[in-house]
């Protein structure tokens, strides 16, 4: 095959794009013949994940409890100190709850899902990075 | 999010049609002082210049936008089967600007090519295989039987390679996550296929001196770049990269010389199966020497093992065969079950993992020419082990009339070597 041959029969390499997001283990697959690790495997649902739309914001944080949610990363806790600090010392309005989320980074806590629905008005979740 | 972030977080809020409220403290937030930390919360957000946390405030009591009302998911296009025609000097150029190859020169897959390949299976080109990213979160790329094959000729491989990049790709985990951490990867593969397709298990099984080896671990990053969307700086984030992505450190258990049971067998496959186990961390210290005194081995891989810096708990110990059967019939470990627990009582990591002793923390393969009882140890932790044998043509392994055969390794099979 020289160089400057013309083909037109080279097949694209890239896959399609599906329109399904995250890695999340589909309980439903026909793939036969695997065996995951079911002590890190995520177990989460596609369906749960779709049809979330943003909640509505709060007029005002006075006298709000607002969640300050570190996720593991590095440097996380240390910087969500720092968030809570600067609310006490500026805005002493807001009842602000620090929480870490439990297991590992990559791990979801839907407990501390459910305590901040039903306990708190607004949550800051982070470091990413 | 960090600042390093913003353009990936940008990708990410479009492709999920979720725009969240993002603000970013300068980068990084690890490993700085709580006084750099306060200087973050009081200061800018680097990428909008303007205060960092009253941003954070604002996005908790700001109204919601008519666009974060009603998102929208970015669509993106179905691809042509076949590229515009061109000529085979722009292709070779095309291949490599757009980031479907690893750099290094490819076979074009032409439709003659990809067919030839095809014929290492009985599943039909259409058959979707599963979709892959190397994000946690992104769009997953789906991918046919066929986008298999085209990505196998790319790498050189030959039909008799075939069925064993279809397991891998039936995996569906990306030779190389995205992670700042840089991920690393080691295939390994049991069962009759790896001396039927000459796979090395013993000398040398992780450096270049082997065809299979070669390019059944490259292929499975080129379908990591086409089916997993990899891409540098935007969402593919490895600080260092990994240079054991360029094939995977794809290599095959020595079974023949292992004391104890194969891989495959001890994840409940029969012995006359076939499989290839993906494992994935950061970490190897390739340089680890037994010694012929009392728990002389065993003492050392604790050792080794407290040595490396892992996030995640895990790590797998690949021993040269004399190593192995040093710790069968000079310590004792009879199974690799008993040396498993036997080491998880020993090693003195933080993570629960290692604490509670969950058996698949600690991963055994024997690898390797019997040189000297030597054992590398790694932080990879086993991730999954999939079936090769329904990817096999019912006829057999689909061979090349003359098989290209790099030089076999050297092999110690008079016991002259076990020191």
């Amino acid at each position: 095959m020289a160089e400057q041959d013309i083909l037109e029969n080279v097949l694209d390499p890239v896959g399609q794009p599906s329109g399904i997001f995250g890695r999340i283990s589909d309980p439903t697959s026909k793939n036969t013949g695997v065996v995951l690790d079911p002590y890190r495997q995520p177990t989460q649902k596609l369906t749960s994940m779709e049809g979330q739309l943003m909640a509505s914001r709060l007029d005002t944080l006075d006298g709000k409890v607002v969640y300050l949610v570190e996720t593991g990363f590095q440097g996380a806790k240390d910087f969500m100190d720092q968030v809570a600090e600067w609310f006490s010392r500026e805005m002493p309005a807001v009842k602000i709850e620090s929480r870490s989320t439990q297991g590992s980074i990559f791990t979801d806590d839907p407990a501390l899902w459910a305590e901040i629905e039903e306990k708190g008005d607004a949550a800051i979740v982070g470091v990413g990075g | 999010m960090t600042a390093k972030f913003a353009n990936y977080v940008a990708r990410d809020t479009e492709s999920h049609g979720m725009p969240l409220r993002y603000a970013y403290p300068p980068y990084p937030v690890g490993w700085v002082s709580r006084e750099v930390l306060r200087g973050y919360v009081d200061g800018n957000d680097p990428i909008t210049g303007k205060p960092l946390i009253q941003e954070m405030v604002d996005a908790l009591i700001h109204p919601l936008t008519d666009e974060e009302k009603n998102p929208q998911i970015a669509k993106r296009p179905k691809r042509p089967r076949l590229l515009k025609k061109d000529t085979v000097e722009n292709y070779k150029r095309m291949f490599i600007e757009n980031g479907w190859t690893d750099g290094m020169p490819i076979e074009l897959p032409t439709e003659e090519r990809v067919a030839e390949m095809l014929t290492g299976t009985d599943h039909p080109p259409d058959e979707v295989l599963g979709m892959m990213s190397v994000t946690t979160h992104e769009e997953r790329y789906e991918y046919t039987v066929e986008k298999v094959a085209v990505n196998a000729v790319m790498a050189g491989a030959r039909p008799e390679h075939f069925p064993v990049i279809l397991a891998l790709a039936a995996g569906q985990e990306p030779s190389m996550p995205s992670s700042t951490t840089s991920f690393g990867r080691m295939v390994i593969v049991n069962g009759p296929i790896r001396k039927q397709i000459a796979i090395n298990c013993g000398a040398g099984a992780f450096s270049p001196f082997n065809f299979a080896n070669s390019v059944i671990g490259r292929a499975y990053t080129l379908m990591s770049f086409n089916f997993g969307n990899a891409r540098i700086n935007e969402n593919f984030t490895a600080t260092f990269g990994n240079v054991t992505n360029y094939n995977n450190m794809f290599a095959g258990e020595n079974e023949e010389e292992s004391p104890w049971e194969p891989l495959h067998v001890e994840k409940g496959f029969k012995p006359e199966e076939s499989t290839v186990s993906l494992f994935r961390g950061w970490n190897i210290n390739h340089l680890g020497m037994g010694t012929g005194g009392q728990m002389g081995t065993s003492n050392r891989m604790i050792d080794a093992m407290n040595g490396l810096q892992s996030i995640i708990p895990g790590g797998t110990f690949v021993l040269d065969p004399l190593a192995a059967k040093h710790l069968k019939e000079l310590e004792g470990f009879k199974t690799k079950g008993d040396f498993r627990q036997w080491l998880l009582a020993r090693i003195k990591k933080p993570q629960e993992a290692f604490r509670l002793r969950v058996p698949a923390t600690i991963s055994l393969v024997v690898v390797g020419g019997e040189w000297n009882p030597m054992f590398t140890t790694t932080d990879f932790v086993h991730t999954q082990t999939v079936s090769i044998d329904q990817w096999i043509p019912k006829r057999g392994i689909r061979f090349d009339e003359n098989p290209i055969r790099m030089p076999s390794p050297v092999t110690c099979k008079d016991g002259s070597c076990w020191l």
